[in-house]
């Protein structure tokens, strides 16, 4: 019945290569664990994409109850943390997976830097992966704002008034981020639009790049 | 950009498994398909391999959310000046950077933005940079050592900023959440008369005790201190809080201290 | 003829026309869709710091040469959030030499303790902080030697009806 199914499908659409491209490449000795223990600084990169699925995914439930507006962004955490099941460990993946994901993208990236693996011809990956830890960062610094608590609040202020002092354009950087003169309601929703909407979108388009150009490239070879 | 519409094309040879095609000058990393060694096909074989990495990942990621519920803290309060802002761990080491005296003030714009933007316009460039074919890390010392600088330079500035931190919070009674809960309590002791007559008290403290601009809220600074030690701050002073800031007679303070450590 | 031979060799070809056309209508696309939803975004940075309003303060006869302090309750605009209470503030409000009147922001410039008026019975005539004995001139400006390294802050000040209105708060060149 399946097979029926999948035959029927591939008649059209005719997807048998793209598949067994991705599951039929060779993965060669020198990355694979199973051969080298010392290979697991390979695994990385994958990890970092599973934390980053356990990201969307606690993310996704997580706008279930929140609400981003000032008057209400702290009482509907609380109430998703302390009033729903399990709601301390779906915020406890989201919160404590910002944290993991930076470490593992730290270390997938020291990895790459020091194996030399971003030289030619992967120059344009390393570039893609750079510009993928500038999107994570702004989802790390757009997401604490909003539990809309003390920490969040005067974290955020600090972090605009950095922003400030740039020359020329910080003030208008600073009145962009917080949609206004001040940090407040207009701050709050700005940042949860950037961290629901904005910089997921950015943060797909450029995950897909980084695995095309893994797949088209091949993994660089060993030391 | 070629077009393949002749159908005969030469026979085209790839690096490794890659389709980057080996022709041309340019030195290529070195295909592994040269080396000795077993190759596994990404799935089953490879995947699960990497799933079962995930799967001890996982558990104990798990572990961590499981025993460290997320921190939440109180309600933004704007007016609240006695919180210490601190950003999350990892922009910790930018924070820092800013309170060198030449990343700071009129300088301002170099901790904002000449080094960041110099390491990270250097980070982005890296492959441009360091163009050797050499891949190992100890035949390019210069990418090495500036990158291992770069992390001790990182790691030090992040464990100041936490450890500064910390300090500075002992400093102020450790009264960083929760401190609004407690009420101004024994409002007709005399010890409260005297509070309120000594200007120098209220001006930071606030008439409530509930702190201002420059003064924590002393609401249940009884629970936290004891009255030898309050005494201690009252005459040596603690923080942005001058020594010998009371002007009274020594009776009077003793007053204060006992009325203050009441609040609990 | 020299009219045919124009037509047959076209300075572009059909199809660099085509690509031509297509990325203008890419553009126009493009353009229209993201145009609103840009200056829709950057609003904030364009718009003109909400003007705070002017708040009455006292009758203009209560202001004396002595700087006396006042209540002050200023209205927060943040976003569709009109807070009705507002956000108490206070000020030094005195009469200047010249009959203009001048009122203080309280905060201290050194780390943002409340000056007051005479604070210190050995500094006659001046604000004074009590925090570090940071010391301002009645004029508000920074005595040199002690803490403060700025002039205080100062309210911008109108008169209507005999009424004093205070504004936002400006700082003022050293």
């Amino acid at each position: 019945m399946i097979r029926k199914m999948y035959d029927w499908l591939d008649q059209r659409l005719d997807i048998t290569p793209i598949w067994r491209d991705v599951a039929d490449h060779e993965v060669p000795e020198h990355v694979n664990p199973a051969h080298h223990f010392s290979a697991f600084i390979y695994c990385f990169g994958g990890l970092t994409f599973f934390v980053i699925v356990i990201q969307f995914l606690s993310g996704m439930f997580l706008s279930l109850y929140y609400v981003p507006d000032i008057k209400h962004a702290h009482a509907s955490v609380e109430y998703l943390q302390n009033e729903i099941a399990f709601g301390s460990i779906v915020r406890g993946m989201h919160h404590w997976g910002a944290s993991v994901a930076i470490v593992m993208l730290f270390l997938h990236t020291l990895r790459v830097f020091f194996t030399g693996a971003y030289k030619h011809p992967r120059e344009f990956n390393w570039v893609v992966g750079m510009l993928l830890f500038f999107v994570v960062l702004g989802l790390g610094f757009t997401g604490y704002l909003l539990p809309w608590d003390n920490k969040a609040y005067f974290a955020t202020k600090v972090g605009i008034e950095i922003a400030a002092s740039v020359p020329f354009v910080g003030e208008h950087i600073a009145t962009f981020l917080q949609g206004g003169d001040m940090v407040g309601a207009t701050t709050l929703t700005r940042f949860f639009a950037l961290h629901v909407f904005f910089l997921p979108g950015a943060l797909l388009a450029l995950l897909g790049a980084h695995f095309i150009l893994i797949r088209r490239q091949g993994i660089s070879g060993p030391l | 950009m070629e077009k393949k519409q002749d159908g005969n094309e030469k026979k085209v040879h790839y690096v490794g498994d890659s389709r980057v095609r080996r022709d041309g000058k340019k030195l290529q990393p070195k295909d592994y398909s040269e080396f000795p060694g077993k190759t596994d096909p990404f799935f089953p074989n490879y995947l699960l391999k990497e799933w079962m990495v995930a799967a001890v990942f996982l558990v104990g990621f798990m572990a961590l959310v499981l025993t460290q519920a997320p921190p939440l803290g109180d309600l933004a309060d704007p007016t609240n000046t006695d919180f210490l802002p601190v950003p999350d761990w990892y922009f910790l080491f930018l924070y820092q950077l800013l309170k060198f005296e030449w990343a700071a003030g009129k300088f301002v714009v170099i901790g904002t933005l000449v080094i960041p933007g110099i390491v990270f316009t250097a980070l982005l460039l890296a492959p441009w940079l360091d163009r050797s074919p050499e891949r190992r890390p100890t035949r390019r010392p210069i990418a090495s050592g500036l990158m291992i600088l770069a992390l001790i330079a990182i790691t030090a500035l992040t464990w100041t900023a936490q450890d500064e931190y910390k300090k500075n919070l002992a400093e102020r009674g450790g009264g960083q959440e929760g401190g609004e809960d407690v009420e101004l309590v024994a409002e007709d002791d005399p010890g409260y008369e005297i509070y309120k007559a000594n200007q120098t008290c209220l001006s930071c403290h606030g008439e409530q005790l509930q702190g201002g601009a420059a003064g924590p809220s002393l609401l249940g600074v009884g629970g936290r201190l004891s009255a030898e030690e309050i005494e201690n701050v009252i005459n040596n002073g603690r923080g942005a809080m001058p020594a010998g800031a009371f002007q009274g007679t020594e009776e009077e303070k003793q007053k204060l201290i006992e009325w203050l450590a009441k609040q609990k | 003829m020299s009219e045919e031979k124009e037509r047959q060799k076209p300075r572009i070809s059909r199809r660099q026309f085509l690509t031509y056309t297509l990325a203008g209508t890419a553009g126009f696309l493009g353009s229209t869709m993201l145009y609103p939803m840009v200056r829709f975004a950057v609003d904030p940075m364009l718009k003109k710091g909400a003007a705070s309003e002017f708040v009455d303060v006292a009758a203009v006869d209560e202001i004396t040469t002595t700087p006396k302090s006042f209540q002050v309750n200023v209205k927060v605009v943040d976003g569709w959030y009109k807070p009705e209470e507002g956000q108490t503030l206070t000020a030094w409000v005195m009469k200047q030499d010249n009959g203009e009147i001048l009122a203080l922001s309280p905060i201290c410039k050194h780390l943002g303790c409340t000056v007051t008026w005479e604070g210190s019975p050995e500094h006659s005539n001046e604000f004074f902080c009590f925090c570090h004995n940071g010391r301002y001139t009645k004029e508000g400006i920074n005595v040199p030697g002690t803490p403060p390294n700025a002039p205080l802050d100062e309210y911008e000040t109108k008169i209507e009806n005999g009424r004093l209105l205070l504004g936002p708060i400006k700082k003022r060149g050293v």
